[in-house]
């Protein structure tokens, strides 16, 4: 059966505490930063921005936004652009896999994707002595040089089948699998499943008239959707609204 | 001229005249530093990773992408001149023909160099050949770099053999014989690639549908940078090639190619820098009222961000467009040779910022409606290796010139340059 | 035969064509992408089966239980136990990353006096002098714990006995000073609060244990134009819990007792308090320009506050003030407010309170590193990681992240009673000693932790009360035996009592407090960790993203 995966997170109760990006960096056997490193040559593959609705003093309103790889279904950016193949899109489940063995490091899938949820690794990994006895051995780590991103932990599915397979089963048991930001988070906002499913929570919370997806207008339908009662943060799904002209023209 | 002393004159060409070795020396020296300093900060960013640049994960592509860009356009000289020899028939243009050779080897050789440490895993740079993706304009760069690359290989080999010393005894000649057959060959080859490659370079960010700065509608698969940058790159070749033949008769004091050739090089140039000049302002009025907006933006919403204010766009397209179009055709400026110089510079600037825009200005600017608007000043291993690589071409091409007839008419013509 | 160039043309060439037909180019091709892959410096994960296993964090005093994966007998990751009624799945930021503190490259692993390596036999010897030479005093971080008794046991023949409670338990110290009851029982029934207000505490954002409120607020009040439960967010900035609350109060910096003893005043005057409650000296006016709100708005405020009950005003840090406001709301010893678990429960000196002269003081692992006591005498500090700004003369490596056996007490400020086992699943590293396995070298009569545990559990079993939740809950009266009760719990099963009855805690407040207590800090994450290090993923947070600025007392 043909699963789409996909994530509708609720911004309305997201906190910014960032549990979900450690955790995910945990599970994906990610390095911790390399002395040098900075939030603009980190690996973070769920990233929490902090979001504002543009006003100054008491009346500001700020959320936070938690952007991971959209999971792009229709020509998809960074499959198309790839020059060797080392991303695609599975058609079984719906997921936009990475395949760091096979990257070059040329990085213009980065360049493609619009949501920045690409990042490339420009140090060696690097763990302090004994430390890689913590990683996680479904996972394999990446060198220098190639690019990664979240495959919404790609290896808890594969173990989800393994599970399934062992019991005779065709298909997985959708309690199995889950990636880790969505387990990690402490106020349940990221709903996940599989959107082909009409009956699961996740496809009618996609449904629902406050989701929205980041930059739909693009065409890319991303797999990843969110969820807000507030305007303000609707608004922040296409760009160039007129809060951020009122910021523009402030210089 | 006094007798240069010359150590290594069995290696010049018999009646040619070169300056003393001495003087050579002393005009490589520079040049050989710079490209050691450029092999250095290469070998630090192939040892440590690409975290010597300041390239980072909003700034994927930074300045060697820049690099590579201009200077495969800068080259395209080569194949057009080519094509205008060989399949044309533009006898007029031969003289200036193996200096667009070397010129454009140089420019693709040192592009691949360049690629080869700007990517974070040479070592599977074979792998594009292996698991090409059909949809991707990259794997259609790759493949048509690489195989370019070999042609311009095997027509530069038949100007070394021109060489005294590597051009003696039978074998050499019979080499040369049989590739002579194969050059019109080559040049339609190599004609038929280069149209792919330079227009796949566009091709790589007009795709980009993430990138609303850059995407742009076209024909079938080929979106329309695609054809502007054939264009601007034939365009710019001519010129380009222009100022090196220039800069040469100005350091050696001599003429190298009859007056008349340069001016139809610019007349060439000049010609198609205005027909890109006028698809060009088509193009960008058709994204700044119907692509642009029909993902969100507003016409002049990407120009918000100074220094990339719109004025950019006015000096690539009328400053460094529509005037050295104008200064290379119309024949009062065209007969000048500062004009004419001038055109071709202000042209070579001109493909130098389209592409600056394209790469780093694309990349500047915000996606998300929380994204900032970032910059990005490169590393001194950047610019290092920039310089490296231009030293390479430098270096390259005085050993050519010296050593090899680049210019074929170089005998016959040893009167002063600085006349009209 | 002469060998001639053409010849060499010939086989150099014919050998290059034949070696493309043999697969040596292909193969070595091929075997660079496996040796891009695998570099020698490349670190791999281990390969094994891997199991699940149950424990508890002890990095700070909440005892969140976690699922922790474990492959050759190592954790490789961690996730948030679900059936623990405290954190209910969820872990803080740095829990995730925890597994991996162990071997921060600040792990102490040496003895060390002033600094120079030293042995733990040099250590003993020098606490036996000092015992001997006079007392000793035994400063605890995490009261409560088995670890807990055997301090106060040795401090009952060799000294005394101190403890250093976290902001959520300090908070609450007022209400001990007027009622007699210890804070260590006290806790903030939440579960059926109708409006918080929050005095600068980061309800959303490092206050108590991760999922405890978190999920409340998820459930009944995330985004809701009229939710179930009212948060108001009183604070000078808008801090994670002010965006996210359902309204931010903005006062000035330092003005909680002020807006506490305004709203009292507006209650009073709103006949929404009873009238034998103490008002504060301060007119309403005076106390809302102190505030920089007008008389209006904290009228409104006072109204706001009452009109979903029951009401509670929590503060980040011990604030009289406040406590006072909750006496006038009604809130203590009332459902929703602030509950006392036990009838019987300790009370513990606190750390900066002791007093006399001491020989030594035994600062154990537990305590948070920047605690720096107030006596003058020579400091045994147990420690996990090295670098806090916590002086000491000796510096003893204590066990770290589940590397220890040890049974986590109630959490604080919780509402109902709670105990679990947290089973060791790390190898600790060879120069590891707790410091009671170091006062048993002292005092070798004394119990060990195991024995302690043991005994509790059998407490436990007899007491008949509360239940064992796992999957399933059961009743402890429905076990066999203490050895099955042990055996759940070391399994991670979670005790829990049965919910308190409301009353239990009466306040005596017969005039409004001076002002007194520390003003909160801005809400950082968190304010109960420990070690003076952060897991080593912590990066994510604070230097590979903006979302977190540098941490404020511990460093990556």
């Amino acid at each position: 059966m043909k699963a789409r995966y996909g994530m509708v997170i609720d911004v309305d109760r997201c906190t910014g505490c960032g549990a979900c990006m450690v955790a995910c960096a945990a599970e994906n056997n990610v390095p911790p930063a390399a002395q040098r490193a900075t939030a603009r040559t980190g690996i973070t593959p769920m990233l929490v921005h902090k979001v504002s609705d543009g006003a100054e003093g008491e009346d500001r309103r700020e959320a936070f936004l938690p952007v991971t790889c959209m999971q792009c279904e229709h020509e998809t950016p960074c499959v198309t652009v790839c020059p060797q193949q080392a991303v695609q899109l599975d058609p079984a489940t719906g997921i936009v896999m990475q395949m760091p063995q096979r990257c070059l490091g040329c990085r213009y899938c980065m360049t493609a994707c619009p949501y920045h949820a690409r990042y490339f690794n420009w140090w060696d990994p690097v763990w302090p002595q004994g430390m890689e006895k913590s990683l996680n051995p479904g996972v394999a780590v990446r060198m220098r040089g190639v690019v990664e991103k979240c495959n919404l932990c790609h290896a808890r599915l594969h173990a989800a089948q393994e599970k399934a397979a062992a019991a005779g089963k065709r298909t997985i048991d959708q309690h199995d699998y889950a990636p880790a930001c969505v387990e990690a988070c402490p106020t349940g906002a990221i709903t996940f499943g599989n959107l082909a499913d009409e009956n699961d929570s996740v496809s009618r919370a996609a449904r629902s008239p406050e989701a929205f997806r980041l930059l739909a207008r693009l065409g890319t339908e991303p797999k990843i959707y969110y969820k807000s009662k507030r305007p303000w943060v609707r608004a922040l799904a296409e760009p160039h609204t007129a809060q951020s002209r009122k910021e523009v023209q402030h210089g | 001229m006094a007798s240069a002393v010359l150590t290594d004159r069995r290696w010049i060409a018999r009646g040619a005249e070169r300056t003393s070795s001495a003087r050579f020396a002393l005009w490589l020296a520079p040049w050989a530093a710079l490209l050691v300093l450029g092999i250095y900060a290469a070998g630090l960013c192939l040892y440590y990773g690409l975290n010597q640049t300041n390239m980072d994960n909003r700034f994927a592509f930074g300045l060697w992408i820049f690099l590579d860009l201009s200077v495969i356009a800068l080259g395209a000289g080569a194949f057009f001149t080519g094509f205008l020899v060989y399949i044309l028939g533009r006898a007029d243009l031969k003289p200036i023909l193996n200096a667009a050779v070397v010129l454009g080897f140089i420019c693709y050789s040192g592009a691949v160099a360049v690629l080869m440490v700007d990517v974070g895993q040479p070592l599977r740079g074979w792998f594009t050949f292996w698991h090409p993706n059909t949809h991707s304009m990259l794997t259609e760069v790759t493949f048509c770099i690489s195989c370019y690359l070999l042609v311009l290989t095997l027509e530069y080999i038949p100007v070394l053999l021109r060489n005294r010393q590597l051009g003696k005894g039978q074998p050499a000649a019979v080499f040369e014989y049989r590739l002579h057959h194969l050059v019109p060959v080559l040049a339609g080859l190599g004609a038929f690639l280069s149209f792919f490659h330079q227009g796949s370079l566009g091709g790589l960010y007009g795709v980009l549908r993430g990138r609303p700065f850059a995407f742009r509608e076209g024909f079938s698969v080929w979106p329309s940078t695609f054809f502007l940058f054939v264009l601007s790159a034939i365009a710019v070749g001519p010129s380009f090639l222009m100022l090196v033949t220039a800069a040469v008769e100005k350091l050696t004091g001599r003429r190298q190619v009859p007056r008349e050739l340069l001016r139809r090089l610019g007349f060439i140039s000049g010609i198609l820098l205005a027909v890109y000049v006028a698809a060009k302002s088509i193009d960008t009025l058709i994204w700044l009222n119907v692509t642009s907006p029909s993902v969100g933006f507003a016409p002049w919403e990407h120009y918000a961000y100074p220094p990339f204010g719109s004025a950019l766009l006015f000096i690539e397209i009328v400053l460094f467009g529509l005037v050295p179009a104008g200064l290379l055709i119309y024949p009062r400026t065209a007969r000048n040779r500062r004009w004419l110089l001038t055109g071709a510079a202000l042209a070579c600037c001109g493909i130098l910022l389209n592409r600056f825009v394209m790469t780093v200005q694309t990349l500047a600017l915000p996606t998300l409606a929380f994204d900032e608007f970032l910059s990005y000043i490169p590393s001194w291993q950047e610019v290092a290796t920039f310089g490296g690589l231009i030293a390479y071409g430098v270096i390259v091409f005085s050993l050519s010139y010296r050593y090899l007839p680049l210019f074929g008419q170089e005998k016959r013509e040893a009167t002063d340059v600085s006349g009209r | 035969m002469k060998l001639t160039r053409r010849d060499l043309f010939t086989w150099g060439g014919g050998a290059a064509a034949g070696l493309l037909l043999t697969p040596v180019p292909w193969k070595l091709l091929d075997d660079t992408s496996i040796w891009t892959q695998n570099w020698p410096w490349i670190p791999q994960p281990a390969h094994g089966p891997v199991e699940v296993k149950n424990s508890f964090c002890s990095l700070c005093p909440n005892g969140c239980g976690m699922r922790v994966r474990m492959a050759v007998g190592w954790p490789v990751g961690i996730s948030g136990m679900p059936h623990h009624p405290v954190n209910q799945g969820a872990l803080c930021p740095l829990g995730f990353g925890a597994h991996q503190l162990n071997w921060h490259p600040r792990r102490l692993r040496q003895v060390r006096y002033h600094g120079r390596a030293s042995s733990w036999t040099e250590a003993l010897v020098a606490f036996q002098k000092a015992c001997a030479a006079g007392s000793v005093a035994i400063i605890d971080g995490y009261p409560g714990r088995a670890a807990s008794s055997l301090f106060q046991s040795f401090c009952k023949q060799h000294g005394s006995y101190g403890v250093v409670l976290c902001t959520e338990e300090r908070a609450l110290g007022p209400y001990e000073t007027w009622s007699g009851v210890p804070v260590t029982t006290l806790g903030y029934d939440l579960e059926n609060t109708g409006t918080i207000v929050s005095f600068g505490a980061p309800l959303l954002d490092g206050w108590s244990a991760p999922g405890r409120f978190t999920r409340l607020w998820s459930e009944r009040a995330a985004g809701m134009a009229d939710p179930q439960l009212r948060l108001i967010q009183v604070e000078p900035a808008q801090s994670r819990t002010a965006a996210c609350a359902w309204r931010w109060v903005r006062i000035a910096p330092g003005s909680e007792a002020a807006l506490a003893a305004a709203l009292a005043r507006a209650l009073r005057e709103e006949h929404l308090a009873p009238e034998d409650t103490p008002m504060p000296p301060a007119t309403l006016a005076e106390s809302a320009a102190r505030c920089c709100i007008s008389i209006e708005a904290i009228r409104e405020l006072a109204r706001t506050m009452v009109a979903r009950g029951p009401v509670l005003a929590i503060s980040a840090e011990s604030n009289s003030a406040v406590a006072a406001l909750n006496v006038v709301l009604g809130a203590v010893g009332a459902r929703g407010g602030i509950v006392c678990r036990r009838k019987r429960a300790e009370s513990y000196a606190a750390a900066d309170s002791l007093t006399g002269s001491f020989s030594a003081v035994l600062i154990d692992s537990s305590v948070p590193a920047d605690f720096n006591p107030n006596i003058d005498a020579e400091v045994f500090r147990f420690a996990g990681w090295e670098g806090g700004p916590g002086r000491a003369d000796w510096l003893l490596p204590a066990p770290g992240f589940l590397e220890e056996l040890t049974d986590i007490p109630t959490a604080p400020a919780s509402s109902i009673e709670t105990y679990t086992i947290a089973v060791a699943l790390a190898p600790p590293p060879p120069e590891m000693r707790s410091a009671a396995q170091f006062l048993a070298q002292v005092d070798p009569s004394a119990p060990l932790v195991e024995q302690v545990i043991h005994a509790r559990c059998g407490q436990l079993f007899h007491a008949r009360t509360g239940r064992l939740k796992r999957e399933q809950s059961t009743a402890v009266s429905a076990l066999d035996s203490p050895e099955m009760l042990k055996k759940e719990l070391c399994h991670g099963a979670v005790w829990v009592d049965d919910p308190p009855r409301a009353g239990g805690i009466r306040c005596r407040l017969r005039e409004w407090p001076q002002p007194s207590g520390a003003a909160p800090c801005a809400a950082t994450w968190t304010t109960a960790w420990v070690p003076p290090v952060l897991p080593p993923l912590a990066t994510k947070l604070y230097q590979e993203s903006v979302l977190r600025e540098t941490p404020p007392r511990s460093a990556i």
